[in-house]
C-alpha cells in the first residue's frame, strides 16, 4: 500500500507507469485477484454511476421523500439547452451530472459511493463531462476511477473521509481532490501534475463544514457536489497549465485532518450548527420529524 | 497511517442504496457483523445510538439500514428501505435508543446492538468510519468479552482444543498477515481466539480453515 501521495507519484515516475495501473496491480496483489476480476468490478461501479447520472434527468427528475431536494438536474439540463450559460457548457454539464447523482442518492436510489454517498456526485460530475470533452474510451473512464481511488485511499488512511469526523471538506473536499487528480491523468498530465491538482482542489475546500439540515443528506449536500465537481475541473486545468500549489499534497492532507479534528461537533454531521441551525433549517427539521423532535 | 481502507473498492464503492455511506451503508455493515456473530435471526433487537448517529439516524435511514444488516441483507438490496416492516412482520421486537453521552468506543458514528433470542444475548459495538467502512471494537457473546482493534477483517475462532487452533494460526500466517492476535478465556474450557487480518479471506481459504472441533465467525 502507498503511505503517501509522494510515494505514489514517485513510483509512477520511476516505473513510468500511470497511477491507475499501480492501483490495479496493488488491488490484484492484495486480494489475490485476477486483473479481469478487479477490472470488471470497477467497470460495474462505472455502470452504476452512469445510470444515476441518466436517471436524475429523466422526465421531471427524481425527488426525495421529504421534497427538500429533487428536479434541479432537469432544470440545469433545460437551461443548458438554451445555450447561454455563463460558465460554459462543460462546467454546467458537470454541475448537472453531480446534482443528478446526489438527487438519486437523496431519493434512496442506487449510487456508487465515491468516496462517500454524501459526496457521490462529485466524481461522476467530472468524469462524464471530460469523457465527452476528451473523447475518452471505456478503458480510460475505468482507469479514471482507479486513479481517483488510489489518491482517495491515501487521503482516507492519512486523514478521514467522514463528515462526522472531518466535516464536508473530508467528503466533498476529498472527492473533489480525487476527481481533479484523475482528470489530469485522463487529460495526459503526469503524476506530479495530478498531485498538484489534488493539492489545489483540497486547499480550496479546507474548512468546509458538514451541516445537513434535519440530518438529511440533502441540503446543502446535493449542491456541495456541484462545487466539488466545478472545483475539480478548475484545479485540474490549473495543474495542466503548470500552476503548482506550493504546499505539497501530503501536507495539505495533513492540514485537512487537523482542521477536521478542530471543527466543533455542531459542524460535524450532527445536524445542529451551520445551515442546519438556521431558523429555516430548524423549521424544516420540525416539519419533517414532527414537533416532538428535539432541537438543540 | 491508519490503513483502515485496504481496497480501492472501499473508496470507489460500495454500490449502495442512498442516502449516506457512513449512516446507511456503514449501518448495514454493522448490522451484518451482528448477524454473523449471532448466527441466526434474533427475537429482540435494541440499538443504542451515540453522537452523530444519535442526532441524525432518522434523516439518514440508519434505522432500516442497521435492521437490514441484522436480517442479512446486502447494502444494495432493494429491500433495505423496508427492513423494519419486514422484521416486524416476522414478529421481531425492535427498539432504538438515542444516548446522550459520548460513544463508549470513542467514535461519533457509534451503534451498540443488542440481539436476543430465548436466553441468549449478544452485544456488538461498531462504528462507521466513513465511505461505508466500519470497525467492530467490542463484542460480548457466549461468556466472552472480545475487544478487537477495530478494522476488519476479523476472524474469531472458538475452540476447546489447542491443537486445532495452532493449525489455524499456522495456515492463516501462510495465506495472510495477522495484524493482531488475542485470546480470551470464557466459561468452562472454551477459549476464543481473535485474529485481526490484513487482507480479506477467500471463501475457499475460509472453508479450508474450518474443522469439526472449532466454531468460526468471519467479519
Amino acid at each position: 500500500m502507498y503511505d503517501t501521495i509522494k510515494e505514489l507519484v514517485d513510483t509512477s515516475i520511476e516505473q513510468n507507469t500511470p497511477i491507475s495501473e499501480l492501483m490495479i496491480q496493488q488491488e490484484m496483489k492484495k486480494n489475490s485477484a485476477t486483473r479481469e476480476e478487479v477490472w470488471d468490478q470497477m467497470s460495474n461501479n462505472l455502470d452504476v454511476m452512469a445510470a444515476a447520472v441518466k436517471r436524475g434527468v429523466e422526465g421531471d427528475g427524481v425527488f426525495s421523500k421529504t421534497g427538500l431536494t429533487g428536479g434541479e438536474a432537469v432544470l440545469l439540463k433545460k437551461y443548458r439547452e438554451k445555450g447561454h450559460t455563463l460558465s460554459g457548457d462543460t462546467m454546467v454539464e458537470a454541475v448537472q451530472n453531480a446534482i443528478a447523482t446526489n438527487e438519486v442518492n437523496a431519493a434512496m436510489g442506487v449510487v456508487c459511493a465515491t468516496p462517500t454517498a454524501g459526496s457521490t456526485g462529485t466524481l461522476p460530475g467530472v468524469l462524464f463531462v471530460i469523457k465527452n470533452r476528451l473523447n475518452l474510451d471505456h478503458d480510460q473512464t475505468v482507469r479514471f476511477l482507479f486513479t481517483a481511488g488510489a489518491f482517495g485511499m491515501v487521503i482516507a488512511n492519512n486523514a478521514m473521509i467522514a463528515g462526522a469526523t472531518g466535516g464536508c471538506q473530508a467528503e466533498v473536499g476529498s472527492a473533489s481532490a480525487m476527481a481533479a487528480a484523475a482528470a489530469v491523468e485522463a487529460a495526459g498530465g503526469d503524476a506530479q501534475q495530478s498531485s498538484e491538482a489534488l493539492a489545489m482542489a483540497m486547499s480550496n475546500l479546507l474548512g468546509l463544514v458538514c451541516d445537513p439540515v434535519a440530518g438529511l443528506v440533502e441540503l446543502p449536500c446535493v449542491k456541495r457536489n456541484a462545487i466539488g465537481a466545478g472545483n475539480a475541473l478548475i484545479a485540474a486545468d490549473m495543474a495542466l497549465a503548470g500552476c503548482t500549489n506550493k504546499i505539497p499534497a501530503d501536507e495539505v492532507v495533513a492540514a485537512m485532518k487537523e482542521v477536521g479534528q478542530g471543527l466543533p461537533k455542531a459542524l460535524r454531521e450532527t445536524g445542529i450548527g451551520g445551515l442546519a441551525g438556521t431558523p429555516t433549517g430548524v423549521q424544516m427539521k420540525m416539519s419533517i420529524f414532527g414537533q416532538s423532535v428535539e432541537v438543540n | 497511517m491508519s490503513g483502515n481502507y485496504k481496497s480501492v473498492f472501499d473508496i470507489i464503492g460500495p454500490v449502495m442504496i442512498g442516502p449516506s455511506s457512513s449512516h446507511t451503508a456503514g449501518a448495514v455493515a454493522i448490522g451484518r457483523a451482528a448477524n454473523r456473530l449471532f448466527g441466526s435471526i434474533p427475537e429482540e433487537i435494541t440499538i443504542h445510538y451515540y453522537e452523530s448517529f444519535a442526532q441524525t439516524h432518522k434523516g439518514h435511514g440508519t434505522d432500516y439500514a442497521i435492521i437490514s444488516g441484522i436480517l442479512g441483507f446486502e447494502p444494495d438490496d432493494s429491500r433495505v428501505p423496508n427492513a423494519i416492516k419486514i422484521a416486524e412482520d416476522q414478529g421481531i421486537k425492535i427498539k432504538f435508543i438515542e444516548e446522550d453521552e459520548d460513544s463508549p468506543i470513542g467514535h461519533p458514528n457509534t451503534a451498540v446492538c443488542e440481539l436476543k433470542k430465548g436466553s441468549r444475548e449478544i452485544v456488538v459495538s461498531g462504528c462507521s468510519i466513513g465511505g461505508g467502512t466500519i470497525e467492530i471494537r467490542d463484542i460480548k457473546m457466549d461468556g466472552f468479552h472480545i475487544k478487537p482493534k477495530g478494522p476488519l477483517p476479523i476472524l474469531l475462532v472458538q475452540s476447546a482444543d489447542t491443537q486445532s487452533t495452532e493449525n489455524i494460526s499456522d495456515k492463516l500466517s501462510k495465506i495472510n498477515t495477522i495484524n493482531h492476535h488475542a485470546e480470551y478465556a470464557g466459561a468452562g474450557h472454551a477459549t476464543m481466539y481473535e485474529y485481526d487480518l490484513e487482507n480479506r479471506l477467500k471463501d475457499k481459504d475460509l472453508n479450508a480453515l474450518s474443522s469439526d472441533s472449532t466454531k468460526m465467525v468471519y467479519l
